[in-house]
């Protein structure tokens, strides 16, 4: 479990194995210094343009809805590629993700608590909105669910004192959230959205809650020149929810058309699986944010 | 490829092996050096081309001898007679003896060679000499082998009328990463930088791969995947692979092996023939040396012919009084040799497990190596994946060393027009990696047939309040407790903040490259604070030389557990 989480923390982070990264680069690695200087560079800036900054579907370039079949044929294709035995010691850093990606997505475990982790899960795609997301359900599943903005959030506690079963206390990110919808009576959620001195808890509807509560997530930046990289997470997350979900549709039209046979009515086993890793994921997950916060302070120190 | 005028300057900071570096297009050569036969192949431009010694031989017996205090390899110097290579003089074998200590079996096996093999059974390594004029000359296997080795090169050098430099070389499944430094060492004396170690069974693997492409070029099929199950047993191991292949990419999913081989059956069947040969040759003295190479040879003999009639007429003078006349049929030899065969059979099944394939599933069994003219190999292989059939176009004796030098043009970055070298092995590693936790057991970071290149992290913590260090032992193997694997290394993390047992986190990480190079991060995490407490600590493996297992006891004594590791308990 918590090798899988490691690693899967790794890879939503960019820059979470730069620790290692740095001393890779340092040591002479001379195995491959007979190689010419041309196909080093290039490899080398492909290699960071690409670095980390996709899921494991866009790293290997298939659909989230694909058969293993498809998967193992993208996979081979892009070992073709990036294989150091190919690409040099270069392809190194991206060889591993492959084969990282390829492990979880092969593996129908795995690949169910991946799918559960980035809020993106196939089941998303087929239509069926169950409610998966970071905070799992209590009991049966209901229309409505609470959601905390992060953004306005001012860590003052107040909901996870009368509510200590649905809110938590997100240590890292300074903010409260929920960890499982309903875990409390409807008397105390009402007490704790109430007593919210900066009203950020707000009842929204089922549907909507996975993609907000992906949003509300900080998100590796992409660097655009001077405004390198970094953390960000949208001003308005309800604002970014509806256009992301717009998005969502016009990229998936097509997959929409293809997937009208995953649709299901009642919630399926899988999902309910999924529903109580996203849970178990949630626990898992506030250490391996600080991981990458510690890592990250390593690498501007050093 | 015209070189750039400029050259990068993160490139100048190399050692001096720049020089290489306008021989871009420098093949590497495949080595296959088996413990009883040697050969050389080389990617001519359009195929794999093996080449020949000057007697005309593609595989040339892998010996030195040090007869008259001059060394001379097999492949120039040719023997008069077999008896001269059981003389004393000439070591042979070394495949089997490089790399391991004292207290290994298959050293203690190897004492009934006509050779010294000196033990003192403490864990350091063996003594191993050469009878020169009548005096044990020490000399080492990495020494053997690396003697060998230059002749290989001499050889190739003149034929191919250019400096080697690059090789691929085969290796044993079972080998352990310090007996990978052993033979990397012997290619250091002898000039040679080694590309890639791959274990035989991939090399096949490749080879096999290629072929499947070109039989998918000429039906214009899609090439879809085909998994083929590849068995070597040659004299000194025995290996078996699983592995996926399409469209020339060849996937290993399992691997298993073992150091069981010809040489076992071979001295099996001395026992057997001669039950007290053990106390016979204790002494050594010449004349002892000259009936067990009598001895040797007849029952070589007797083997290879009971691999075409059912039964052999044995008849020897040992010399010494004793005299052997003795008919064997098959079924006594495969009745002696059953725990070796049993062991055969066992590496395919855990291969297949591994590999978590069904034997339906299996489109091909391969099966090469210097054994597979075995009658009882070949039936045993056969029923274990219950085929009647086994794959042809494959020689058996030359297939590893070709799927070397496929490889050896595919990472030299070579290319063909015609897409023969549109080739990949992803590897798997053979052996878990891990540390020492939890007491004396051996927690696994990378497992066994991982897909490599790999890199994976685990957390650890503390067992007492207030430890501010930890000692890191990285271990290799398969056993549950430490003591069962191999040793590769150790060092020390210092700086954890003080605070109760079991709070503190350590987070080991290890990464192995696609040559195979095994590195080792560790340090310790600090939650919640931004400042890094202690640099992290990368170690290059293995870094034990050796007497291994000292250290480990030597360690122990001087710390207790006081500097002791537990795994992180799940946190659900």
């Amino acid at each position: 479990m918590l090798v899988s989480v490691a690693s899967i923390c790794q890879f939503r982070v960019p820059k979470a194995s730069h620790v290692y990264e740095h001393s890779t680069v340092k040591k002479p690695i001379w195995r491959w210094r007979q190689r010419s200087p041309v196909i080093r560079c290039c490899n080398r800036k492909e290699a960071v343009e690409t670095k980390m900054e996709k899921n494991y579907y866009e790293l290997l370039g298939v659909s989230v809805d694909s058969e293993p079949l498809e998967i193992k044929e993208a996979y081979r294709k892009l070992q073709k590629k990036y294989h150091p035995d190919i690409a040099g010691q270069e392809g190194h850093e991206h060889t591993l993700l492959l084969n990282e990606a390829y492990k979880v997505l092969m593996r129908e475990d795995l690949r169910r608590k991946y799918d559960a982790s980035i809020g993106q899960m196939r089941a998303f795609f087929s239509g069926d909105m169950s409610g998966l997301g970071y905070s799992s359900w209590d009991g049966s599943l209901r229309s409505k669910a609470l959601f905390v903005d992060g953004n306005a959030c001012i860590g003052c506690r107040e909901c996870v004192h009368h509510a200590s079963n649905t809110f938590v206390m997100d240590e890292a990110l300074g903010c409260a959230r929920v960890k499982v919808q309903y875990g409390d009576d409807e008397q105390k959620l009402e007490v704790s959205v109430d007593s919210c001195p900066v009203n950020c808890i707000y009842w929204v509807d089922r549907e909507e809650l996975p993609v907000l509560e992906f949003l509300v997530q900080p998100q590796p930046k992409e660097g655009y020149g001077v405004f390198g990289g970094g953390w960000e997470r949208p001003k308005n997350v309800f604002a970014a929810a509806e256009s992301f979900s717009k998005q969502l549709k016009n990229q998936t039209a097509n997959q929409h058309q293809r997937n009208t046979h995953f649709t299901v009515e009642e919630e399926t086993p899988a999902q309910a699986e999924a529903r109580v890793n996203a849970s178990k994921k949630i626990n898992a997950g506030r250490f391996s944010r600080l991981w990458d916060w510690a890592k990250r302070a390593f690498q501007k120190d050093m | 490829m015209a070189e750039p005028a400029y050259t990068v300057a993160s490139d100048s900071e190399t050692t001096g092996e720049e020089k290489s570096s306008s021989t871009f297009a420098e093949i590497a050569i495949g080595i296959d050096i088996g413990t009883s036969q040697c050969s050389i192949a080389v990617w001519n431009g359009s195929q794999v081309e093996l080449l020949k010694n000057t007697r005309n031989q593609k595989l040339m017996r892998s010996y030195v001898t040090f007869k008259d205090g001059v060394p001379s390899g097999g492949v120039s110097s040719q023997l008069l007679h077999e008896h001269e290579m059981l003389s004393g003089a000439a070591i042979f074998n070394m495949k089997r003896l490089i790399g391991r200590v004292d207290t290994d079996p298959v050293v203690h096996a190897s004492k009934s060679l006509p050779f010294l093999v000196q033990t003192l059974d403490i864990g350091v390594r063996p003594f191993i000499a050469a009878l020169v004029n009548n005096v044990w000359r020490s000399t080492s296997p990495e020494e053997v082998l690396a003697i060998f080795l230059v002749e290989l090169k001499a050889m190739a050098e003149v034929q191919l009328k250019r400096p080697i430099r690059n090789v691929v070389l085969t290796i044993p499944v079972s080998f352990s990463r310090f007996q990978l430094t052993r033979i990397e060492r012997a290619c250091a004396m002898a000039g040679l930088h080694v590309l890639r170690l791959m274990p035989e069974p991939t090399a096949v693997a490749l080879l096999y791969a290629q072929q499947q492409q070109q039989t998918a070029h000429d039906n214009m099929g899609s090439g879809s995947e085909k998994i083929a199950l590849i068995f070597n047993m040659g004299a000194g191991y025995c290996d078996v692979a699983v592995t996926a292949t399409a469209g020339g990419v060849s996937q290993i999913k399992a691997l298993a092996g073992s150091a069981v081989g010809g040489e076992d059956l071979l001295q099996n069947m001395m026992h057997h023939l001669l039950p007290d040969a053990e106390s016979l040759f204790l002494d050594r003295g010449i004349n002892e040396i000259k009936s067990m190479g009598l001895l040797r040879v007849a029952t070589q003999d007797a083997i290879h012919k009971l691999s075409f009639q059912h039964s052999v007429q044995i008849d020897v003078d040992l010399g010494t009084g004793s005299k052997i006349s003795k008919v064997v049929d098959r079924g006594e030899f495969e009745d002696v040799n059953r725990k070796v065969f049993e062991k055969c059979e066992s590496l395919i099944t855990q291969c297949l497990h591994d590999a978590k394939v069904q034997i339906e599933d299996v489109g091909d069994v391969i099966l090469v190596g210097g054994c597979s003219n075995i009658p009882k190999i070949k039936n045993l292989v056969l029923n274990v994946c219950k085929r009647d059939e086994l794959y042809k176009g494959m020689n058996p004796l030359e297939a590893a060393v070709c799927g070397a030098a496929l490889e050896g043009a595919v990472a030299s970055g070579l290319s063909d027009p015609f897409g023969n070298l549109d080739l990949l092995t992803i590897q798997a590693t053979p052996l878990a990696i891990g540390i020492r936790a939890d007491g004396n057991n051996f927690v696994p970071i990378i497992p066994r047939n991982t897909t490599m290149p790999a890199r994976r992290e685990l957390l650890f913590t503390t067992v007492h309040d207030n430890q501010t260090q930890a000692l890191i032992f990285v271990y290799e193997g398969e056993g549950k407790t430490v003591e069962e694997n191999h040793l590769l290394g150790y060092f020390k993390i210092t700086g954890i903040t003080p605070a109760p047992k079991g709070v503190p986190e350590i987070n080991v990480c290890m990464d192995i490259d696609a040559s195979n190079a095994l590195r080792v991060f560790a340090g310790v995490l600090q939650p919640g604070s931004h400042l890094p407490a202690i640099p992290f600590m990368e170690v290059r493996m293995p870094t034990v030389d050796d007497g291994h297992g000292w250290c480990a006891e030597a360690l122990h004594r001087a710390h207790g557990s006081s500097l002791d590791l537990v795994t992180v308990q799940k946190k659900i």
